[in-house]
Formats: C-alpha cells, structure tokens, sequence
C-alpha cells in the first residue's frame, strides 16, 4: 500500500517535472528560434554582417598587395611562424596559406549573415519599409562585395545564396558537397545583388556613417564592370557617381587616412575599426611597422613587433615611380626612423596608416584605430578616366588630373598626353601610387593582364639586387596559374567536389 | 541488493541478541597450522566483536547460547560457530577459495563474485598504501586489464589519463565515470585520498556498466569508501615522507656554452652575417648554465592520514582526515590537499536505516605553468623553453640580482626561465564537498526501498599574475607589463535517486530485481577576468590594471532516468540478466529527448555441474558473456541549439559605425535537432578459472565493441558560412584481449604471491565526417583516417640530408632545398616534395599493455614489486621542432653539432645544414622525431616490517616500510617520460611529447599504526 503511494507520487513528480527539465534553455547566448523577432534583432543581425570585414581586411594586404610590386617584407631571420606570407610574395605559395583561407573563409560569413538577413526580411512585416529596404540593401550590398572580392582571387567559387540549415544530411550531404559555380554565375550574381542593393539603400548624407550607400553599391558595380571590361556600363556608373554631388577629393591626401576623420566626403565605403580590446581594433598599423623588438623609436612606447611587424614594405620599385614632387609620397611612405642611439635608421615603411601616437597596445597583441579604404572618390575618378581612355573618349585626362593636381603643387604635372595607348599606362600609374596600399594593386595587374610581365621583371630585379638572398630560385617564376590563388586546402579536404585550381 | 538484505538480517539478530544475559567465551584461531592474530570474533548479526592477539586467542562476551560466533581474516574462509555451552572455542580457519565468494560492487548494488556475468574487476586499495602518490589512480598503474592509466605529466596534483578498453571519441571525452559510494561524480577522483577509499571496482563491459545508460560507454569506476567495522573501534595512522628526484635518463643533451657559442659563430658564418664578438672565441667558454638543473630540484613528499572508526549496535562512524603536500622538482612548484571524510550509519529500527557521508577536501597547486610548448601564453611551457636558454648567460647575476632575460645575440627573444619559475606568482585552488545521504525501508522480507539524496559542490580559484619579467619565446623581456588571469568556477550538482529492489527464492530458482528512478541537475558558473596594463608588479589585483577583459559562462543540464534489472539463477549454475536504462537529458536534441540503454549477459558455473565433481583440479570454471548499449552523454550542453551570438570563433561580432558600437548578433553556429549520444555497442565472452584451490586464478575476456554516431565537430566547407557542424556521425571499432593471472607461488613461511595481466588494445576507424575526410593531417602531427587506426602519427619521411650536390641534384627536391639540406621521402612520386608527401609516420596505440606485481612476505617481512609497460607504440618528440632548431634562435641539442657543414665536412647525415631560408622544412614533423615509446616501468618497489609489540597494549600493530616509486624506466624512448602525452585526453592526438614536467623517483619511508 504505501509502495503504491510512493510510486505514485514519484510518478506524477516525474511526469509534471519531466519536460522541464529536460528543456534548459542557454544562458550564454540566444537560440536562432527566439531571434528575428524584432526590428532590433534585424539590426543587430545586419550589424553583424560587416563584422568580419575587419578580419578580412586586416590581412588583406598579403594578397592585394605583397603579391604585387608594391610592396615586400623584411626576412624575418627569427621568427618564421608567418612563412606563408612571404611565400605568397614569392609565388611560391601553395593551398595552405593561411591568409587565402582567412580570405575565403571571411568572406563566406559575410555572405552567410547577409544570407539569414536575407532569407528572412521580406517576412518581418514588423519592420517599416524604409528600415527594411535599407536593411536589406546594406546586407545584398555586403554579399556582392564578398562575392566580388572571391571571385577576383579564386576565380570559380560556391555560390550560397540561402543559409546553411536544415537536417544534418542536409548540411551534410547536400550543402557541404557543392561544386564551384561559373565565375559568369558568379558575377550574374553580383551585378543582381549590386543593382538591388543600389535602388534599395539611401544616399551618403542620410545613411549612418560606415554603412554602405547608394553610392557605395554603384562604385562596386562600376568596379565589376571594369574588371569585365564593359566600359560603357562602367562609365555610365561612375558618371552618376560623379555627377550626384555627393562625394569631392579632400584638399590634403594625407587627411584621407586620418582616422580623426573617418568617412569623409572622399570616403565611399571604408572598414570600420576602433582601438581598444574589444575586438574592434585594427592590427594592421603595427603589421606594416619594421619587426621591431623595441618599437620605442617609432611609436614612443616600448613594444615587441619582432613577430608582429615586417611585412607589406614599400618597394624599391614603388618608391622609385614617385614623381619628383609628389606630396603623396611623403604622406604614403616614411624613409625610416631614428634609432635609440641616434642614428637614423634607412629602413622605408608604409606611413598612409601611421597616425601617432598609436593606441597602446592590447598587451602583447596590437592596437589600432585606422580605418580601411575599400573604396573612395579617387578611385572613381581613376576609373571614370579609364573607362572614357578604354572607349576611345575624350575627357579621361580630366579626371587623371582631378587627383594629380592634389597630389602636385606645381601645374606642369598635369596631364596633357592623348595617346590612349600612353594614356592608359599614366592612368595604371597613377593608380599604383595614389592607391598604393589600399590592395588595388595586385588586381589591377592581373585584369589589365600585366602581372606575369611585372612580377617577373620585379623579381628578377629583386634577386639580382643581392638585397634579398634568401629568394630561392623557385621565386617569382610567375605564370598565368600564379593569377588566382589556390582553394584553401581545408576547404578542398572537407569537400573533394571542389576542384583545385591548376598548377596548385 | 543482496547487501540490504543481509544487513537487515544481521540486524534482527542483534536485536534479539541484546536482550539476553552475558558470559565469557574464550579460545585461539590457527590457520595453515599456526596461530592467527588479528582475526575478527563477531557474534553473528551484532556489531559486538574483537580480535585475535599475537598468541591467536580471544575472549569474547556472548548473550546466551544460541549465539553464532564469527571468524574472519583475510585470506582465509570465514567460519561460524554457534556457541552452545561451550566456553573455550578453538577452531582452524581454512585457507579461502579466493574472491569467489566476495561481494562485488555493481551498478546500483551488489552481487557475488560467483554470481557475476559481466567483466568486473576489484581492487583493494589496502593492497595498495605503500605507493607514495597522491591519486589513487597513480596507485592502480599496473593492476587492472584492460585499463591504460597514463601519468602523463610529473605536476604535482595533475590529474591522470585513464582510458578503459581503448575506449575513444572525437570530442566527448574517454575518461570513465567515477561513482563513489553510488554517486557518479561530475570530476575525476584526483582529489580523493586514497585513504579514504576501501576498494575499486572496474566495470568494463556492456552489461556491467549500462545502468549507468548515457554516461557509461568510457566505463565505470565504482568507488567504496572506507566504513566503521562491526564491533570494534579502530584508529589507524599513515604516514610517509620521502624525497624526489629526476631520474638522469631522458634529460635531454643541450649544448654547453662552447659548443653553443661555435655552432652560432659557424650559423653566422654559412649565412654571411657578422659574427657577434660574443661567439668569436668559444674556446673561451666551458660549460655555461645547464638550464635544466637550473630550474629542477630534489624535493620532499609527504602524507599523513589518521583513520578513526567505532561500530556500535545502532551507530556506527568512521572518520578519515589527511593531509599531503609535494613541493615539485622544477623549483617553485607545490601541491597540497587537506582532506577529510566522515561515513556515518545508524539503524532506527529493524526496517529503517540511514545514513550521512560528508566529503570536504581542499588543494593548492602553487607555481608555474610547466608543460607544453614555448611559444604559448606567457610564463608557460617552462620545462622545454628553459632549455632553449643560452648557456652563455647564467641565470643569476654576481651581485644576486636576476637577469630578464637569457639570450645571445641572434636568438629569439625570451625571459630568463630561472626568473620566471622564481617569480612565479600562480594559485589553483580548488575546494570540492561531496555530500550523501540515504534513508533505507524494508517494509516486507525481500524488499528494499532506498532513497537518496546526493550534491556534490565545487569552487575553483585559478591566480595567474605572470611579472613584467616573465614571458615566453619570441618576447622582449622586460615586457611594458605583467599580466593577470583570474578565474572563479563553482558548480553544484545533486542528484536523487529512488531504488526499490526485491529479492525472491522460489524453489532453486532465485530472482533479484532492481527498479528505480533518478533526476540529476547541475548547474556551474564561471567567471575569467584578464587584466594587462598593471603601472608596476606590486600592486597584483585586477584594480590596478588599467585594462580587462571579463567573460563569464553558465552551463546547467539535467537528466531523469528509469531503470531497472533482473538477475537470475537457477542452482546457482545459470545465471541470466537483463537491464535496461532509459535517459531523458538536456543535452539532447529537441527531436531526440530520450536514449534506451539494454544490456543482457548469462553465466554458466560449469564447475558447479555434477561432471565437475571428479575433477578436483579444477575449483572454479565459469563461462560468460554479455551485450549492451552504452552511451556517451559528453556532448556540450547546449550544442543542439543554434547560437544567436555576439561573438563567433573569438571574433566579435560588433561592428562600429560613426565611432559608435553597434551591436552585431547573428546565427553563429548550425542547430542539430536530433542530435544525441554516442552508442557504443559491446559484446564480451570470457571465462573465470581457479585451479588448485584457486591458488591459481585465471581470467579472460575478448571483447568487441562499436562506437556509433561519434559526436564530433564535423568540418564543413567554410563557405557554408561555418567551420563545423557538431552532429553524430563516424564510427570507431575496438576490439581486445584480456588475461589476467593471481597465482599463490608459496604458501608457507615464505608467501610469493603473483598477480599478472595483459591486455591487447585495437581499434580502427570505421567511418568518419563528410567525405570520409580525415581528421587532423595537413600540419598537425596526427591523422585519424578510415581503416587506420585512431590518431596515427603523421609527417613527412626523412631519409637525412642531401649529402653531394649529385645526391640532391637527383633527388626529389621541396621549393626551399638544397645540398645539405634535410632530405624528405616523395611519398606520391611526383618528383617535388609538398605538403602531399606527408604520410603515416608511428601508431601511438600500443599492441599490449600489462602490469605484474608480485608480494613477498616471510615471516614480518613483506615486500611488493610492481611493474607496468606498454609494447608497440610510438612517441612523437615534438619538442624536437626547437630543440633541434637551424636557425640559431635557440640552443639545441648536442646532436645538431652532427650537422651538414659541406660537402667535406657532410656530418651525420641527420642534421642538416643553417643556411638561412632553407631550414624550414626541418621544422616540420618528420619521422626523425618518431621513435619506439615500448616501456616498462618497474612502478614501485617497497619493503615493510611489521611489529605487534607485546608490551604497548593500546597499539594493535606497528609497521615500517621503505618504498621506491617510479624505480625504474626501461625504453627505447629518449625522451623523459615515456608515458606523455601533450595532447592531453584528446584521443586524437596521442604520443605527442612537447615536453612536459618530468616524473620524478621518490624515495620514501612510510609508518603504519593501528590502535
């Protein structure tokens, strides 16, 4: 009898208690099911989407730069842990480097969290239009740059356009086994993304700072169509971005970089990066610094950048195309520093984004403020002219002019030529130096098809200098393999449906 | 459940006992033919009792005739008389059937030994107290078949690896559950007092452990502490102090100041670079620092528990109290644990019983972090980092004072690791309280209804303050500022369990069913500070520094099971038994709430048989087998869930715009709806045999088993916009012999007695993630890959240098090689060497492992010896990639002075040449590194001498011994422990040996009193 009390009483605990229990909802962080339920979390999820920008931009420079004759790295004889990057400088890299991972990786989740915004928006009637169409805009606009930046330096990629969810032999089998698509698919796509994202998002002077604009999506569909050689799209692109009023080139080329002026009327659409430890600051300022193991004489506080800096150092090359009486060069590039002994140390690094004093640094780890150009009114200038040389128009030395007067005091360093042929190398050039830095220069190479004649070139000077003797023979033997990089070796591991690209 | 019911009988009978007159009873107990001392006299279901003197006799007080004396000792068979009139009773104990008839601990009960059908082994630990080590799993090194337990690391405190039958998963742990007294613990049992523990019980395959359904498939480590003994009063006192030292075999040679300084002045000059003055004369140099012995030591050990325990009729209690303490061989380094545990009982009446046990302990590791490599945080990975040191520097100035750091000109930045270690300001404390209590009901004859209450709470205070003058490799010292970890955790967890168990004979038939039900939750929360930016080293509290980074965690489950068991015999010859556990956890998808556990095994006593009866050889012949369904619950708490978060793989997911924070959260990992345990499917078949009396006893068990549904993190393509996706997928299979052997050798004056077991371990990947795609390879040193066995060892083939301009010229070449340069096999025969030419290089999973101990006594004179090893695995030395280093960054070891230099001078075509550029490669894992890790380590060696002084009434025995831990290292393996293990529990990454704490030969002298 009291067995059976017992045992009832047991049972009607457990039953009553049982799901309950066994339904313990995370402290630590909120479910996907109890999320997209306001305007708020829309925000915070389209919030999201630009954050893995800074990663991706951070290390950019090893592949839009280094790669290029822009720029070298100082042997680092001590610390060989970042070898990759130099071998990406060398073209002797092969799928594992870790910055073409970083690359691919990053910008998949940026394309991931535009795809959950995405997915989901046209439902959340809870929003108003207006929020929602910029919304929606900032976050296709997102995805198409990532596309864009992919499909660039890997040629042929996976295309997502819904999130990864589902069963696990869903995400298993169906997701994790896809083949890269077209790069045509690819670029179809971002031209679709570009042109929604374009009609959707409101202009520079209404938009939050650091968020993308019309003006911003116009500039990267500009930027496709000059990749893809369509010259009158482009310039019809670029000329509405012109002619809107809504961007001008700022008097001091150095401002440009000012992180004390972030998003200025030249900026079209830049990464956003703040000092402290919270994750948000940038470490590329300490990357380009010598590899110091006491950064005192150039940031006035001790520091050890042994592992840190080194890399992405202005080329013998690049310094030598500055013109006599270029401002910019001084404001792009530092001759060197005075050691602790008073002695002037001749050792150029990158100063574009060197803004003292520096944020202290995180501890053993750097910190930065500066933000990271993407795109800005120079730019669209260059390509505007460009675009009118490639056609055979008139008006392109114009525009090249528009950024030289900037750069020179004197007037005899405008541009009168008319050739196009001539043209366009002063158009290249003038690229290479007012960008230099921003990781234009390695695709410019590539798209205008120049880059196995400049980097052999550059590298058999490199090694004939004797200044680099640790460029083994295998160095710098560019050829047209050398212009997309490997699929990281992960990716191709995990899902062998990827083909690697030839000669890796 | 047989305990309960015997305890309830024993407890009727002393009922009635007290109530009649007393009167005296004397005699003496023989056994083999001489006089016993120290057998226990127990009036039969009383706790009324004494002891044998050193002559044999006794005297004893009984209540009336009807009276059952009850003799026992250890060894031999318990008798009972019943009193009648007699007033001298003598009586000769026969030597027993060993451990036939014992009483085994099983899942929620117990059984006899002879009544088992699953793979059960026990351990007494009072065989065991002469071993100086802290952890009662060091002491079981070399006892148990089929269970590899590892002293990975020499720390002081540091936990053991412990793995029952090669069990292995990819990310859910494969350390067994500990259940102590019938409450499984949330921890290991590293902070335990192996006083405090009576015995240890293994259960190893399906049918014993799967009561323990979702929690069972690493095995089952069943716990018994020590309980009050019926009818006497015991106080019993150990101690032990001993002195510890780094035995000279596995130091590894670095190179003295000389060679040093002509290996960096000959670097220099291969690369054309200027040779520092500090390297232009090495003559001038002898010796330098020896960094090892700089930061290692001699050190004292030492132990003292005090055990007081009193049976009374109604009551009775026993109490253990210790105290330990190891100051480390690598200076600055200690370990303490108070510890304490009250068991208490007490009988209301004949149906109602219950009992209290309380647990506190506290230990302090106090010191520097020691183990892995050096390039981790700062002040870590001290062991191989010191040794990277210039020997040119000595670590203490003329004037006392300490340099900050130790390198020479051209070398990697670093802290002086004399310095470090001394200015180490590192505090893991952890205080646990385990607390139990029961309430018993017999309300028929038969039936058991026990409830309890269990909790279990721990805090942990972890106080890292790493000086400005600390750091590690590839640091400038001193650095801008020390820094500060502090982390809080605490857990509490309690558990009620509802057991009914109902006993039955009918006929020859006897039936014993066990049902219950239990809910468990558990709840930690934990909190980390980092703090950088101090102004200075003395003010050390994280309000001094001007910059920190808190997180904090809360991790919580629950789980509520059924379960219940039948146990069958007919004439105690066949014997059957089914269980079946049903868990309902938390942890477990959505779509996927509860796991059924099953598990059936027979038995079939054959010696019991009447065509056995004839064979007089053969004592004891019994046959079993068994299957079941185990799981494996270690899966995440919340990793069904999607995570909506703010940070994603340490990146945040904040975004600035206009120079203000913005909130980012998104969906940051893929939900898994179904996900659930692991299921590990085992089938066992063995056999139990004594011979001779059982003076000879033989077990042996194979066993198969298959792990299912591995949870692991499979690797998705990044492009998905994740990196992995925890689901349940991959299979590993296991497979095994187990023998063990306790033989009598002698049982006369001179007793030599042998326990011996081996066991073969195999496994093999079934199936793995998407792809089948391997897991680790690339540039981790092991690969898990379908239809090898699990965390092979990978790298490239060395096949030396490349000696001649000839050799290298046709010879496969990777991109940086050249003549003199390390020479890798082109494993794909593409003539390059690539990343593709890695290959399987060493299998860390060993092909047998055993441990022997053999015991000695002769007359007062006992002496244990205890050997353990593995055969057939391989050991990786990671540690080479730096002490091995060509680019004069570090020192190295003497070898490297063996170097390539020229075609002339082409050295031992090992090592090859520093020329800048093309080193790189000889960093990477290669077989150089791998050797044979075959061991066997004679574990502990001790001799004792017993006194039973005549003239001391109060103290019962005297016993002094000596004892040698870690006597001997027998191994091809040059490293220092052949027992590493970098990778930690991480079945994936065996044989990994980064460098770590050595483990040390301990000399000590220990003291038994008993009262």
């Amino acid at each position: 009898m009291k067995l059976k009390i017992v045992i009832t009483f047991l049972g009607a605990v457990l039953v009553s208690g049982c799901s309950n229990f066994l339904n313990i909802a995370p402290q630590n962080f909120i479910s996907s099911e109890n999320f997209f339920e306001t305007e708020a979390d829309f925000v915070q999820a389209v919030n999201a989407t630009y954050a893995p920008l800074r990663t991706v931009y951070n290390q950019a420079y090893v592949m839009g730069e280094m790669r290029s004759d822009n720029a070298h790295y100082l042997f680092n004889n001590s610390n060989r842990g970042n070898l990759v990057r130099e071998e990406i400088a060398d073209f002797i890299n092969n799928s594992t480097a870790e910055p073409a991972a970083v690359k691919w990786s990053g910008n998949f989740r940026i394309i991931a969290y535009a795809n959950e915004v995405i997915s989901r928006i046209d439902e959340a009637s809870f929003i108003a239009e207006t929020v929602r169409q910029n919304l929606k805009g900032q976050v296709l606009f997102l995805r198409a740059l990532a596309y864009f930046d992919l499909v660039q330096y890997f040629g042929d990629v996976p295309l997502m356009l819904t999130p990864t969810a589902g069963s696990a032999d869903e995400i298993l089998d169906v997701k994790s086994t896809l083949p890269r698509t077209p790069k045509v698919t690819i670029y179809e796509q971002i031209v679709q993304d570009g042109e929604l994202a374009a009609s959707l998002l409101p202009g520079k002077a209404v938009q939050e700072k650091g968020r993308a604009t019309a003006g911003a999506a116009k500039t990267l569909l500009a930027h496709v169509a000059v990749v893809q050689q369509q010259w009158d799209k482009a310039e019809n692109l670029l000329l509405e971005i012109v002619n809107s009023g809504e961007y001008s080139l700022l008097a001091d080329y150095a401002a440009v970089f000012d992180p004390g002026n972030k998003n200025h009327a030249e900026s079209i659409f830049e990464v956003q990066y703040q000092q402290g430890n919270l994750g948000l600051q940038s470490t590329f300022t300490y990357t380009f610094l010598p590899n110091l193991t006491n950064l005192s004489p150039i940031a006035g506080f001790q520091f050890n950048n042994q592992s840190i800096g080194g890399w992405n150092i202005p080329s013998e090359d690049l310094i030598a195309a500055y013109e006599t009486g270029d401002k910019r060069k001084a404001a792009a590039i530092t001759d060197g520093y005075t050691a602790a002994d008073g002695t002037f140390v001749p050792q150029p690094f990158i100063k574009k984004y060197v803004h003292l004093p520096l944020p202290a640094p995180n501890g053993s780890s750097a910190n930065g403020n500066d933000n990271w150009p993407v795109y800005r009114y120079a730019d669209v200038l260059l390509l505007l002219a460009e675009s009118l040389n490639e056609q055979g128009k008139s008006g392109a030395a114009g525009y090249l002019n528009q950024v030289r007067s900037r750069a020179f005091d004197s007037e005899s360093a405008l541009i009168t030529e008319s050739d196009p042929g001539q043209l366009r190398d002063l158009i290249a050039k003038e690229r290479r130096i007012e960008l230099a830095f921003e990781n234009k220069r390695w695709l410019d190479l590539v798209r205008t098809g120049r880059a196995i004649e400049t980097m052999n070139a550059y590298g058999a000077a490199l090694k004939a200098s004797g200044k680099h003797p640790n460029l083994i023979p295998q160095t710098y033997q560019v050829d047209a393999n050398k212009l997309l990089f490997p699929i990281p070796f992960n990716e191709i591991k995990v899902n062998p449906n990827l083909e690697q690209n030839p000669g890796y | 459940m047989r305990c309960f019911s015997t305890i309830i009988f024993t407890w009727l009978l002393s009922v009635s006992a007290v109530m009649a007159q007393n009167r005296t009873v004397r005699g003496t107990v023989t056994g083999a033919g001489e006089a016993l001392p120290g057998v226990s006299v127990v009036i039969k279901g009383t706790q009324t009792g004494t002891i044998t003197n050193t002559n044999g006799s006794y005297e004893i007080s009984v209540p009336d005739d009807k009276a059952i004396l009850v003799f026992s000792f250890v060894g031999y068979a318990p008798l009972e008389e019943t009193v009648g009139s007699r007033t001298e009773i003598a009586v000769s104990l026969a030597i027993e059937d060993r451990a036939l008839e014992e009483v085994v601990v099983v899942g929620y009960g117990t059984q006899s030994q002879r009544n088992v059908t699953g793979a059960v082994q026990t351990v007494k630990v009072a065989e065991l107290t002469d071993l100086p080590v802290p952890q009662m799993s060091q002491k079981l090194q070399g006892r148990l078949a089929g269970v590899q337990i590892l002293q990975t690391t020499g720390k002081p405190g540091a936990g053991m690896s412990v793995r029952i039958r090669g069990q292995a998963s990819v990310s859910a742990g494969n350390q067994p559950l500990y259940v102590v007294d019938g409450f499984p613990l949330s921890g290991d049992i590293s902070t335990i007092n192996p006083d405090e523990i009576e015995t240890i019980t293994v259960l190893k395959d399906a049918a014993s452990t799967s009561l323990y359904g979702s929690r069972a498939s690493n095995g089952v480590v069943m716990i018994t502490t020590k309980r009050a003994k019926a009818g006497e009063t015991r106080i019993g006192f150990n101690a032990y102090y001993g002195v510890q030292q780094i035995p000279s075999r596995g130091i590894p040679e670095m190179m003295d100041a000389r060679e040093f300084s002509q290996f960096m002045k000959e670097l220099h000059e291969e690369n054309n670079r200027a040779v520092p003055s500090e390297y232009q004369h090495p003559e001038q140099y002898g010796k330098g620092t020896n960094w090892y012995d700089q930061v290692t030591r001699t050190a004292p050990i030492q132990n003292y528990s005090l055990t007081i325990g009193t049976g009374g009729e109604k009551f009775n209690t026993n109490a253990v109290l210790g105290y330990f303490e190891q100051d480390g061989v690598i200076i600055n380094t200690k370990f303490k644990r108070f510890s304490a545990r009250l068991n208490s009982e007490y009988q209301f009446n004949k149906k109602i019983r219950m009992g209290v046990n309380l647990a506190p302990t506290l230990s302090i590791f106090t010191g520097v972090p020691t183990d892995g490599g050096p390039f981790t945080s700062p002040n870590s990975g001290l062991v191989t980092s010191a040794q990277l040191s210039s020997p040119l520097i000595a670590p203490v100035n003329p004037d006392g004072s300490m340099p900050v750091t130790a390198i020479s000109p051209g070398m990697l930045p670093g802290p002086n690791w004399y310095r470090v270690a001394r200015d180490a300001d590192l505090t893991d404390r952890s205080n646990r309280l385990l607390a139990t209590a029961f309430l018993e009901y017999e309300p028929v004859s038969g039936l058991t209804l026990k409830t309890s209450v269990n909790a279990e709470t721990g805090q942990t205070f972890f106080n890292n303050y790493v000086p400005s003058t600390s750091g590690n490799a590839n640091v400038a010292m001193p650095r801008a500022s020390g820094d500060l970890t502090q982390r809080n955790t605490q857990f509490f967890t309690w558990l009620s369990e509802n057991i009914a168990t109902y006993e039955k004979d009918v006929d020859e038939h006897h039936f014993d069913v066990t049902a219950g039900f239990t809910v468990q939750r558990y709840r930690g929360d934990m909190t980390n500070i980092t703090a950088t930016n101090f102004p200075n080293d003395r003010i050390r509290t994280i309000s001094a520094a001007t910059s920190f980074v808190p997180t904090s965690e809360i991790q919580e489950w629950g789980l509520v099971s059924f379960l219940g068991r039948i146990n069958y015999d007919f004439k105690g010859k066949y014997l059957l038994s089914a269980s079946l556990r049903s868990d309902g956890s938390s942890r477990f998808g959505s779509d996927n709430k509860w796991g059924n556990f099953p598990s059936v095994s027979a038995g079939w006593v054959i010696s019991e048989e009447d065509f056995m009866q004839n064979i007089d050889a053969v004592s004891l012949l019994k046959l079993r087998t068994s299957y079941g369904v185990t799981g494996n619950n270690n899966i995440g708490n919340y990793t069904y869930f999607a995570n909506v978060g703010a940070v994603n793989s340490g990146a945040t997911n904040n975004y600035v715009f206009d120079n203000t924070l913005a909130p980012g959260n998104t969906v940051t990992t893929l939900a898994n709806r179904t996900l659930g345990w692991e299921i590990t499917r085992q089938f066992d078949i063995g056999f139990d045999l004594g011979l001779l009396g059982n003076r000879l006893t033989l077990g042996y068990d194979y066993y198969t088993k298959t792990t299912d549904g591995l949870l692991f993190n499979v690797e998705v393509p990044t492009y998905t916009g994740f990196s992995n996706f925890q689901t349940n997928i991959g299979t590993f299979k296991f497979w095994g012999h187990e023998l063990t052997v306790s033989s009598r050798n002698l049982t006369g004056n001179l007793k030599w007695n042998t326990d011996f077991n081996i066991s073969f371990l195999r496994n093999r990947v079934e199936k793995l993630g998407t792809a089948n795609a391997f897991l680790g390879g690339g540039t981790s040193r092991n690969i898990t890959m379908v239809g090898q066995p699990i965390g092979m060892l990978w790298g490239y083939i060395n096949d030396g240098v490349y000696m001649t301009r000839e050799d290298f010229e046709n010879s496969p070449q990777f991109q940086t090689s050249d003549v003199g340069t390390v020479k890798m096999r082109d494993v794909d025969e593409d003539g390059v060497i690539t990343v593709d030419d890695r290959a399987v290089i060493g299998n860390p999973n060993p092909d047998f492992i055993f441990g022997i101990t053999n015991n000695f006594t002769w007359n007062a004179f006992d002496l244990s010896v205890t050997a353990a090893g593995s055969v057939g695995n391989d050991i990786m030395n990671t540690a080479l990639e730096y002490t091995n280093n060509l680019d004069g960054v570090f020192n190295v070891t003497r070898a490297v002075g063996g170097r390539w230099k020229s075609e002339q001078d082409p050295g031992d075509g090992i090592h090859p040449r520093t020329l800048a550029g093309t080193t790189g490669l000889f960093r990477n894992a290669n077989s150089l590194w791998v050797t044979d890790g075959s061991y066997l380590t004679l574990k502990n060696i001790s001799l004792g001498y017993t006194m039973r002084p005549e003239n001391l009434k109060a103290l019962k025995n005297v016993r002094v011994y000596a004892s040698i831990q870690q006597a001997l290292v027998l191994t091809k393996y040059k490293g220092s422990n052949p027992e590493v293990n970098t990778g930690g529990e991480n079945p994936l990454s065996q044989g990994l040996d980064q460098g770590a704490y050595p483990v040390p030969r301990t000399f000590t002298l220990g003291l038994n009193l008993g009262f």
